[in-house]
């Protein structure tokens, strides 16, 4: 049997005992009709030419729960002043999250969420996902039963930073399909990290997160994938923004057999931002994939694509770059910028910037740089002792600087500028 | 300290230095002066081992080694420092933070454990002193951004942190305006001791108003024509290269 028949099976096993009639339950339904029509992608389809993800999944993977280790091991921050949300397996964890009370600010699960905040999660669940175009979304939706919903109300900033540690843990095999639904309320803000790791000897992550930014919301959401060994992984954020809303995105992977990042924000509202910032560093023979998507739809909006590659080894890049300016979209002031360094002759990059622009009175800009190592500042560093491998490791550390920097919480910086000393082996 | 003989050297097939010649004992101050494109830079980088210069013959000897076997960094853990013309701008990596690779990166070449946090921040704080260089300049990017006479100071810095034996300074009067030259050439005063000889290039002679050589070289066209006492840089600021390359015209 394959791994679609597969699906199949457990897609009807799982939905036997559930009501069809909910408009989630029509959600996932449409969902699966969407999955079985487009299955999952080969590299004949453009998205995902040079991510080959199908020969990454093996077939005997089972998309049903898997069992839930009574004490996982994992990184938990603990300097880290948060509300903290744990998923094992993409299952909610109750005995290892502690949620702070804030008024106007609710953190549950997905779960109970489906059941005690109905409203906003019907009028928002599955409504930013492309479910006719994007494979792992439309998988994860019709098989969604849990994750992370936080909403704030009118006005509400959340105090603490949320902390979502997403952890994969089984003797074996992992397989989970998280989802996060973040809806912020007109003026409300938030800083939401969410921190992927493995303890599995192999795991498989499909994640999506859908974010709604209402008038004069804003977020600033860092993704870290430093845990992430032995991972193949597709993680999908959707984000709409309207007027005046901001979303920052800063994505550091630095670990992980296959990574793919689709970070898609869609500006609906005028003088709405969009920062998208990210580091990626691959090692051995990992890939590491992060496709960009922002779509200018209105005027008098700004977005930043900064994209930072490190690749070693027999390691492999993909960095694809859609800005879209619409034909309403004037004044839309777009800047992206990819950069990657190459630190071996067996590793590659496949970089694409995109842009498609509709609108005549915009500014956009955007770079794309491949290189080595500058000789001038190497020889700068051996000139006064320092051995070459540290030399090569400090300027590789100096190049990914910049976006490390765009880490507001400072416990976080530290904690992910260590983890890239220690891949780097900088010794001091 | 510095034995070089013969020493031809060629960057992209051109010879630049052509069986140059010099001898520096410990504790010595020479200044090696000379029209542009004499091979004076050439010099210092083939001190320093810069890959791209290419030694075509000739041995270079320091503290009894030859110098040519040695890689670039080697070379700086046993005592060679060159006090670059050009300082790299290298944004990401703080002074600090270069300066503890350097040290720490000498002192396990001389079997010495890393120093700790606070021995460090001292030995800064003092070195520091010694060229007027401000606090926040240690957190900044290296040379990003510097002014033209904080980047040199910034070099006579590193200098004095790592106490090289031998140390190379290319144009580091360049570009700089007198107070800047004043307090570098202080720096560099400070540092003199009997176990440390400096080379100072120069186009001017009014560096060495401030440090006072005990040899002047002159070099054209790739080797030394001319040395004498201070007393040489005078007459050359007075009259000018043109009367050298009369007097080597007539050698040649």
């Amino acid at each position: 049997m394959g791994l679609k028949e597969k699906i199949a099976e457990e897609y009807t096993a799982q939905n036997t005992d559930r009501k069809s009639d909910s408009p989630i339950s029509k959600k996932r339904e449409e969902a699966y009709q969407h999955f079985t029509k487009l299955g999952l992608p080969s590299n004949r389809h453009e998205e995902w030419r040079y991510t080959h993800i199908r020969n990454k999944l093996p077939e005997s993977l089972s998309l049903l729960r898997y069992p839930i280790p009574s004490s996982p091991t994992f990184h938990s921050f603990d300097s880290l002043k948060a509300h903290r949300v744990v998923l094992v397996n993409g299952i909610f964890d109750a005995a290892l999250s502690s949620i702070n009370e804030q008024k106007g600010l609710t953190i549950t699960s997905l779960k109970e969420a489906f059941e005690t905040k109905q409203e906003i999660v019907e009028k928002h669940f599955g409504e930013l996902v492309k479910l006719n175009e994007e494979h792992f979304a439309a998988l994860n939706t019709a098989f969604a039963t849990d994750g992370v919903f936080i909403h704030l109300e009118k006005n509400i900033e959340a105090t603490l930073p949320i902390l979502i540690v997403n952890l994969s843990d089984n003797k074996g095999e992992s397989f989970s399909q998280s989802r996060n639904l973040i809806v912020l309320e007109q003026g409300s803000s938030a800083y939401v990290v969410e921190d992927f790791q493995n303890s599995a000897t192999a795991a498989f992550v499909n994640h999506v997160s859908e974010i709604f930014l209402a008038p004069a919301a804003s977020i600033n959401l860092t993704q870290l994938q430093t845990e992430t060994r032995h991972t193949t992984a597709v993680y999908t954020t959707e984000v709409e923004l309207l007027r005046d809303s901001q979303f920052t995105c800063t994505c550091v992977s630095l670990e992980g057999k296959l990574i793919r990042n689709n970070v898609n924000a869609r500006m609906r509202g005028e003088n709405a931002e969009a920062h998208l910032f990210g580091l990626y560093y691959g090692t051995e023979d990992s890939l590491i994939d992060n496709h960009l998507l922002i779509d200018h739809i209105v005027p008098n909006c700004q977005s930043t694509q900064l994209y930072k590659g490190i690749l070693d080894d027999e390691s492999t890049g993909v960095f694809n770059g859609k800005v879209f300016v619409q034909p309403d979209a004037q004044k839309t002031n777009a800047f992206q910028s990819s950069k990657v360094l190459l630190l071996s002759d067996n590793a590659a990059i496949n970089s694409k910037p995109q842009l498609e622009i509709f609108a005549d009175d915009v500014k956009c800009s955007h770079g794309a740089a491949i290189g080595q190592l500058n000789k001038n500042e190497l020889f700068y560093f051996l000139a006064r002792g320092i051995e070459p491998a540290q030399a090569r490791a400090l300027l590789t550390y100096a190049f990914a600087n910049d976006v490390l920097d765009k880490i507001k919480l400072e416990e976080l910086r530290v904690y992910v500028e260590e983890k890239l000393k220690s891949r780097l082996n900088i010794t001091f | 300290m510095l034995t070089i003989k013969n020493l031809t050297v060629a960057i992209n097939g051109n010879q630049i230095l052509k069986n140059f010649n010099l001898d520096i004992k410990a504790g010595e101050i020479h200044a090696i002066m000379g029209p542009n494109g004499t091979g004076k830079s050439t010099l210092a980088a083939t001190l320093a081992g810069r890959e791209e210069y290419e030694v075509i013959s000739g041995e270079i000897t320091y503290k009894g080694k030859n110098l040519l076997e040695l890689a670039p960094d080697e070379r700086a853990r046993e005592g060679v420092f060159l006090a670059f013309q050009y300082p790299v701008e290298i944004p990401g990596v703080s002074v600090t933070n270069f300066m503890k690779a350097a040290v720490n990166a000498k002192r396990k070449h001389l079997g010495l454990e890393a120093m700790d946090a606070k021995s460090f921040l001292k030995l800064m704080k003092e070195k520091m002193e010694l060229v007027e260089i401000k606090k926040e300049m240690m957190s900044r990017s290296l040379n990003e951004g510097f002014s033209g006479g904080e980047k040199k100071r910034n070099e006579i810095f590193q200098m004095a942190m790592l106490e090289p034996s031998l140390c190379i300074l290319d144009e580091t009067d360049s570009g700089l305006d007198i107070d800047a030259l004043r307090i570098v050439a202080e720096g560099v005063n400070k540092l003199r001791s009997p176990d440390r000889s400096f080379i100072v290039i120069t186009h001017y002679q009014r560096l060495l108003n401030y440090i006072v050589p005990d040899v002047v070289h002159v070099m054209f066209g790739g080797r030394i024509v001319k040395s004498g006492g201070k007393e040489l840089a005078l007459k050359l600021e007075e009259k000018g290269y043109d009367w050298i390359k009369d007097e080597v015209g007539e050698l040649v």
